[in-house]
């Protein structure tokens, strides 16, 4: 039997388009046929509930967390909006500002509890409820809810772009950070300019290979028109021949075969 | 059930009470080999409950983050179970487990002539 995997898209900044990532990768696997539930587990900036038009939850990710319900009652059910053979599932973080106060406050303990109840994803989604992928759209950084994420996956995907600070940054997470944990780890390099021809993409990865010492997962180029979009467009879902979608094809290709 | 039964039966059941206690004597010589060969560095005074959060994993030292991480992923489990996962001798992983015990972070529970170690999350706090 083949079992699921749990990925957590992480950045050390800010702005490095775990969001876009999450979202576009997990619709991708939906629409090759997987059954896929996306959490938002970035509870200081929850975004997920906003791009996806949640009109209501009764129940959220967050009260998953605070052992107050089951996971059941926190997925919603998007695969309307994937038209093909797979499932989405999604599980939001609450984005009113009181739940985001109160997040921030949780205590070590909390937390502890936080990761058990995150660990038993895998028993209640990955084997009893045969998810294919558990995708944990993180917040950046050293966070609490973060590491927990990181901990639970099998598999951490980290998007960062040129920025230096970044390149630091994402370089120190991966020796101090993912390989304590043992993770297996992949970068995507997000927002690159300039990578049209076959050799420039080559010496990047090279480069890449070589700054990081993990594997490369993808490099995304920069569109003008992803971000024209505002959040308000799945790409994966609604413009199937974009080239950021083929990029995107290619990562879950990589992806299942890990 | 017959007399001769009944003597070949309270022989057996000394036997096994020494076998258990000479168990758990290895399990704590085990400890107390791995506790002086970190030269107790690693070690700090008996917790009555240590939240085993995940700051706390990345400030352990290497070879007890493995075993306690082995122990999160399983949820419960024996030495023997452990040893399974991180590819070491049963005899070092239970010396870790046991360590971490010490440590407050973990539980041991015993059921039957099997010990069983876990993060009491819900008990803690």
């Amino acid at each position: 039997m083949r079992l699921g995997k749990i990925v957590a898209v992480h950045s050390y900044k800010g702005g490095t388009g775990k969001t876009l990532l999450s979202l576009n990768l997990a619709a991708t696997f939906a629409k090759h046929g997987k059954k896929v539930c996306l959490f938002d587990l970035d509870f200081r900036a929850p975004s997920l509930a906003t791009i996806l038009k949640l009109e209501k939850a009764e129940h959220w990710l967050n009260d998953y967390l605070n052992g107050t319900c089951e996971i059941d009652k926190v997925l919603v059910d998007l695969s309307d909006r994937v038209h093909d053979s797979g499932k989405l599932f999604v599980g939001f973080a609450n984005p009113a500002t009181e739940a985001i106060r109160g997040m921030s406050a949780k205590d070590r303990k909390w937390e502890m509890r936080a990761l058990g109840r995150l660990l038993a994803l895998r028993n209640a989604l990955l084997n009893d409820r045969s998810f294919d992928y558990l995708i944990f759209d993180t917040s950046p950084g050293l966070q609490y809810s973060s590491i927990n994420a990181i901990v639970s996956a099998d598999l951490v995907i980290v998007a960062t772009t040129f920025d230096r600070s970044d390149v630091d940054g994402t370089k120190r997470m991966i020796r101090e950070l993912y390989d304590l944990f043992e993770k297996k780890t992949e970068i995507v390099l997000n927002k690159v300019l300039d990578i049209s021809s076959r050799s420039g993409k080559e010496e990047l990865q090279a480069k890449m290979k070589d700054v990081y010492q993990v594997p490369l997962l993808g490099v995304i180029p920069c569109f003008c028109d992803v971000l024209r979009a505002e959040g308000n467009v799945i790409f994966a879902e609604e413009k199937p021949d974009h080239l950021f979608v083929k990029i995107l094809e290619e990562m879950a290709n990589e992806i299942d075969h890990l | 059930m017959s007399r001769q039964e009944v003597l070949g039966k309270k022989p057996l059941m000394v036997l096994e009470k020494i076998k258990e206690n000479l168990e758990r004597l290895n399990e704590k010589m085990e400890v107390m080999i791995e506790l002086q060969k970190h030269g107790k560095k690693d070690m700090q005074p008996p917790l009555a409950d240590a939240p085993l959060d995940v700051m706390t994993l990345l400030s352990m030292p290497d070879h007890l983050r493995k075993t306690a991480m082995t122990v999160c992923r399983l949820g419960r489990a024996t030495a023997d179970e452990t040893a399974q996962q991180t590819h070491r001798a049963r005899a070092v992983e239970s010396a870790y487990l046991n360590q971490l015990v010490l440590m407050g972070h973990m539980k041991k529970e015993r059921k039957g002539r099997k010990a069983y170690f876990f993060v009491d999350r819900e008990s803690q706090g």
